[in-house]
């Protein structure tokens, strides 16, 4: 579905991708493993077209997106959900859901009503504090607005970086549950995670960073058992309990 | 009748203020709705006013167009310098990352080359500027008035609704209000933000060519007439709250209800020193301005 080739790419001239290939699937769930300031967050961020492309290329659905534009990515189906929520502060929970539909004002208002009501029975939190700031919610109700707001763009690649970012254990249990959800429905993702070893649970393919660069990949079962990955990653940040 | 003679200063007092007020208002606002979609305080927006006021002795007088031929006219070539100004100055300057007061040099710049090139089209003569609306005295419940008076008031009032209409009311109010808030994160939802702030910039620009075709006839058409609108408009936005654009225009009005009382029982020199000292007051109690700070600034 979404295919990289030897991508480099970076802000002005310092390059922070170093020839990055990566494949993934329709159907399944991907994470990018690896250390703070491995390079996720560019590659998620280049994927979406904020990050300008200095070689390689990328290609959705086989169409070529390289030189394509933030909000024609948007359009293909590719929806990020930011790392620290980003969510529009001053806005209400609803201003903040109608933004995600921002391409989609073409669309029918019957099946933006649809998404909507997706969105609120998945977290039925946000229907009660729809007329609320988003600023003004709890860590773990942002999250859920900054994921309901990607989803009422209909995402057919969910792009997540770090969902699990400055949230209590028991809030980030209940992110994963979510995504275990929409992966149950078939929703493909992109997970970027800190926290590995929910990441390799979750996922059915894992690619770890370090430094701009693949360092290792395989399906999330080989890679757990990885001794490579645990002392690249998992054992080194500590956060691994499996 | 000394209570009803005070009513009329009274009345020809908020007239008068309301109507300098609301031309600092839409200089005002216009600066603020810029401020909000890119950061960056147009300093070249005043001149607009002078363009549409000047455009205006063009088209009328010199051309000889009827005036609702003439508008139109006027307006457009505002839209197209402020899109001029947001192409070859703003965004190749965004563009190399220049910090927000480097780009608002960049605008002062403009600010200058404009009223250069005002200046070789129409010389430094101060001229008079064909009125839309009638300049005849009309006097109602003894308080006497022009119908241009009342035109600049009206104008703005429903310039003032249809903002509010198109920023709480529309998906593209919703959307420029989001870029206000973060341009970057606007673009993961999809919206055009550098589209956006050329909108911010063209809008603006049409705004101040009104508001030259509206009070030209009340102060007459000159070259160098911008600046002071300039800054009238940036104490507006000081004085009313940065990144709102109507807590800008209640500064707007607030500034001309002041000089047109000052000026009356003072003396019109004591304006400027006594509203700048009003404000230097105000901004000390709340910094932030009087009507405190919008959406946009709470990032």
């Amino acid at each position: 579905m979404l295919s990289i080739d030897g991508l480099r790419s970076g802000y002005g001239k310092s390059e922070a991708l170093h020839g990055v290939s990566m494949d993934i699937e329709a159907g399944t769930v991907v994470t990018i493993i690896g250390a703070n300031g491995a390079g996720k967050s560019t590659l998620v961020n280049t994927v979406s077209g904020l990050v300008p492309v200095m070689s390689g290329r990328m290609s959705f659905e086989g169409r070529d997106i390289t030189d394509l534009a933030a909000a024609d990515i948007v359009d293909l189906g590719i929806v990020q959900v930011p790392e620290g929520r980003k969510l529009f502060g001053p806005l209400t929970v609803e201003e903040n859901l109608e933004l995600g539909a921002y391409r989609s004002r073409s669309v029918k208002a019957s099946e933006i009503a649809r998404r909507r009501a997706f969105v609120f029975e998945l977290f039925p939190r946000l229907a009660e504090r729809a007329g609320q700031r988003a600023a003004t919610l709890s860590g773990g109700e942002q999250q859920m607005v900054a994921m309901g707001r990607a989803l009422m763009a209909q995402p057919k690649l969910l792009l997540l970086d770090e969902p699990s970012l400055g949230l209590a254990p028991i809030v980030v249990d209940r992110v994963f549950d979510t995504l275990a959800k929409l992966k149950g429905d078939g929703m493909t993702m992109l997970l970027v995670e800190q926290r590995a070893d929910m990441a390799l649970a979750i996922a059915d393919f894992a690619y770890v960073m370090a430094t701009g660069r693949i360092v290792a990949n395989g399906p999330t079962d080989a890679m757990r058992a990885d001794t490579r990955v645990q002392q690249a990653y998992l054992g080194e940040a500590g956060v691994f309990e499996g | 009748m000394v209570t009803e003679a005070r009513l009329d200063i009274l009345g020809i007092l908020v007239l008068s203020g309301l109507t300098n007020g609301s031309v600092y208002a839409l200089v005002g606002l216009s600066l603020a709705l810029t401020y909000g979609a890119s950061r960056v305080i147009n300093f070249a927006q005043g001149e607009f006013v002078m363009l549409g006021a000047l455009a205006t002795v063009l088209f009328v007088t010199t051309v000889a167009l009827p005036m609702l031929v003439s508008i139109p006219l006027v307006l457009v070539i505002c839209a197209m310098v402020g899109l001029m100004l947001e192409r070859f100055a703003y965004r190749p300057l965004v563009a190399r990352n220049a910090p927000p007061l480097t780009v608002m040099i960049g605008t002062l710049a403009c600010a200058s080359i404009m009223v250069g090139a005002a200046l070789l089209v129409w010389g430094p003569n101060q001229y008079f500027v064909p009125n839309a609306f009638s300049l005849d005295g009309i006097t109602v419940a003894g308080i006497t008035s022009t119908p241009q008076q009342l035109a600049i008031i009206a104008s703005f009032a429903i310039l003032m609704l249809l903002i509010w209409l198109l920023l709480y009311r529309t998906t593209f109010g919703l959307a420029i209000r989001a870029v206000g808030i973060d341009p970057e994160v606007s673009k993961l939802m999809g919206i055009r933000a550098e589209r956006v702030v050329s909108f911010a910039f063209v809008f603006s620009a049409v705004i101040g060519g009104l508001a030259g075709i509206l009070v030209g006839p009340l102060l007459g058409g000159h070259v160098s007439m911008g600046v002071v609108l300039t800054i009238k408009g940036f104490m507006a936005v000081i004085l009313g709250g940065m990144g709102s654009p109507f807590a800008a225009a209640a500064g707007g009005l607030a500034i001309g209800l002041l000089e047109a009382t000052v000026a009356f029982y003072g003396n019109s020199l004591y304006a400027e020193p006594i509203i700048f000292g009003l404000i230097l007051l105000t901004l000390i109690v709340r910094p932030a301005g009087l009507l405190g700070e919008w959406e946009a600034m709470r990032r």
